[in-house]
């Protein structure tokens, strides 16, 4: 039983960095693990401990520019071999950047086409900075895999999968035969921490890099172009109360109140 | 671009209006189907020129990517409400027919021969616009593009859908409150620093005396159970627009915070200084919750009497 984890390396949404027009300074904010992916990664390395097997890590490198994020991108893979995953896997190529589940999807597919022998694919419900929740349906389409989005519990049957999804209304309880592409919530587990031993033997584990023709892929070039990407500002006045009496700060908030014109 | 032919898929079918709405706004011509499910065409389907019916009730994902699928030939662009299932469908369909896709589109013009779309990015603290080739796929954000009324009555017609491959063996109902965040004046939000179910019985006295509704983070609601969804702040929760929202022991995760950016005041409160819903604040009270909140709820009570 070998699963598939796709892990993104994500601009980190507390780290925003803009100018003082707003716009967006990508290149001086940093990568990291996407958090839900995490969650994937976690569910993953539960299934191996219980049916063996292999768990590998996919990913494409989305941001640009290659020569300043690769070193970032793979820390990120690091970071998921540490938590326990036993190989990674990641796509390096100008013609993906900036990237979009269009184009980002057919590479991972070639990659996953190209290892062989991935019976689960797993993702996290969407990636931390785009918020996109496509790439783990586009797979599925590409691969002729069926797709389960939004998993909270997951559970392995004989040459199937029990998928309780986390919908807007209910939880739907489903059953897919594998191979198959499910994504995660956030709540499905809680993602370990790697100790500083898994850290260090993460180093010796296998990362392997390649480009799109080392896949014998080609993504369709730009018909999507991004125009501008800017900061939503709202002015606020950031005053900080550090009243530790709670009287006083009662008080105070109660003043806050009729200033603001919340209390009459 | 002139005579966009527009796809729309009515799922869930109350929420159509929306992407009806956008489609209305890609063209000054535009013709406009509708793919809706048993049930669905008892909506109103101002100024379509056709709708669809398949022939199923409560379709799975796999059912609606088919009927996509079935019908998906000439059109320009195919749009649907964000709800997981249509967003699901739909990336599904662009994956086959190469579509580029967008999720959450809360603005669009026409340009060219293409369109230029905005939707929320990085945890929703930024915006992206677009500019796209069509054909192309849209999920529309909620209340983003009002339809415009027309009178035109569609013509109907029905549909096979494919038989389910998704086998469902169990749905579970949730349960909702039914309290509105979306349009409250007052917002207390409750986030992970309140310990138990039980206090945020403090968070709904605050409400009472403020005229307020109770909101929540994310794990308070999703992971913990303590409050329904329909309380939950966020990207993936609802966004809403008080006079005043109180984050109280709530770190500030963009995730939430940008969904609460058109708030008119933020009063936070929360023990660590350094918590980054400060940065996202009026004022910020740095205090523990469990001491403010009592004599906080005293002396409203004690100024109500007055
Ligand atoms: C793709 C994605 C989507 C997400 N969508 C959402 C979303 O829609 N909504 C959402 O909320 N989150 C969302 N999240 C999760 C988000 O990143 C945070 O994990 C979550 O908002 C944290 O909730 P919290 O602030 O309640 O908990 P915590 O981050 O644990 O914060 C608890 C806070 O309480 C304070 N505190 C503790 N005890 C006290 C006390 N006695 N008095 C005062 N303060 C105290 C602590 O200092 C801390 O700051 C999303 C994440 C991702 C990756």
């Amino acid at each position: 039983m070998n699963i598939g984890v796709l892990a993104k390396a994500s601009i980190d949404p507390n780290m925003v960095r803009a100018d003082s027009e707003g716009n967006i300074l990508l290149e001086s904010m940093p990568l990291a693990l996407s958090e839900y992916d995490k969650n994937a990664l976690e569910e993953a390395l539960r299934i191996k401990q219980e049916k063996g097997g292999k768990v590998i890590v996919l990913s494409a490198l989305t941001w640009g520019p290659t020569s300043k994020r690769l070193r970032e991108a793979e820390q990120v893979m690091r970071e998921a071999l540490a938590m326990g995953a036993d190989e990674a896997h990641l796509i390096v190529d100008e013609a993906l950047i900036p990237g979009n589940p269009l184009t980002t999807s057919l590479a991972l597919k070639a990659l996953v086409e190209k290892i062989g022998g991935i019976d689960l694919i797993l993702t996290g419900e969407g990636s931390m900075d785009t918020v996109s929740y496509q790439v783990a349906s586009r797979m599925a389409a590409l691969l002729g895999y069926p797709v389960a989005t939004f998993a909270r519990r997951l559970e392995l049957l004989d040459g199937r999968v029990r998928v309780t999804r986390d919908l807007e209304t209910r939880l739907e309880t489903v059953e897919l035969p594998l191979p198959a592409v499910i994504s995660v919530t956030g709540e499905i587990n809680k993602p370990r921490l790697p100790t500083l031993l898994q850290i260090r033997r993460a180093m010796s584990k296998p990362l392997n890099k390649y480009t799109l023709a080392d896949l014998g892929a080609t993504v369709e070039q730009a018909h999507v172009e991004v125009k501008e990407m800017k900061l939503l500002r709202v002015a606020r006045k950031q005053v900080l109360i550090e009243e530790s009496d709670p009287e006083k700060a009662a008080d105070k908030l109660i003043e806050i109140l009729e200033n603001e014109g919340i209390l009459k | 671009m002139i005579d966009v032919r527009a796809l729309v898929l009515a799922y869930p079918s109350q929420s159509a209006l929306d992407a009806i709405g956008f489609a209305q706004r890609a063209s000054e011509q535009v013709s406009i189907t509708v793919l809706t499910t048993r049930g669905g065409e008892k909506y109103s389907y101002r100024g379509v020129e056709k709708v669809i019916v398949a022939n199923v009730e409560d379709p799975t994902p796999d059912q609606l990517a088919g009927l996509l699928e079935k019908t998906f030939s000439s059109y320009d662009i195919v749009v649907a409400p964000s709800s997981k299932d249509s967003t699901d469908a739909l990336a599904r369909l662009s994956a086959l027919k190469n579509l580029p896709m967008f999720t959450e589109v809360n603005h669009l013009e026409p340009s060219g021969d293409g369109l230029v779309v905005t939707r929320p990015v990085i945890a929703g603290r930024a915006y992206v616009t677009y500019s796209t080739r069509v054909p192309a796929a849209f999920t529309v954000a909620k209340k983003a593009f009002p339809p415009q009324s027309a009178d035109h009555e569609p013509d109907v017609e029905e549909i096979e859908a494919p038989p389910a491959s998704m086998v469902r063996v169990g749905v579970e109902e949730k349960k909702f409150s039914g309290v509105n965040i979306e349009d409250a004046e007052v917002v207390i939000g409750v986030g992970r620093g309140f310990r138990k179910k039980e206090d945020i019985a403090m968070a709904e006295e605050l409400a009472r005396l403020l005229n307020g509704a109770v909101g929540c983070s994310r794990p308070i609601t999703a992971d913990l159970g303590w409050l329904p969804e329909d309380a939950w702040i966020g990207i993936s929760g609802k966004r809403i627009r008080p006079k005043l929202y109180m984050p109280i022991g709530i770190s500030g995760a963009p995730q939430h915070m940008s969904a609460a950016i058109d708030s008119k005041l933020i009063i936070a409160v929360n023990k660590d200084k350094s918590a980054p819903v400060f940065q996202y604040s009026d004022y910020g009270f740095v205090i523990d919750l469990y001491k403010l909140l009592p004599a906080l709820i005293e002396k409203l009570k004690q100024r109500k009497r007055t």
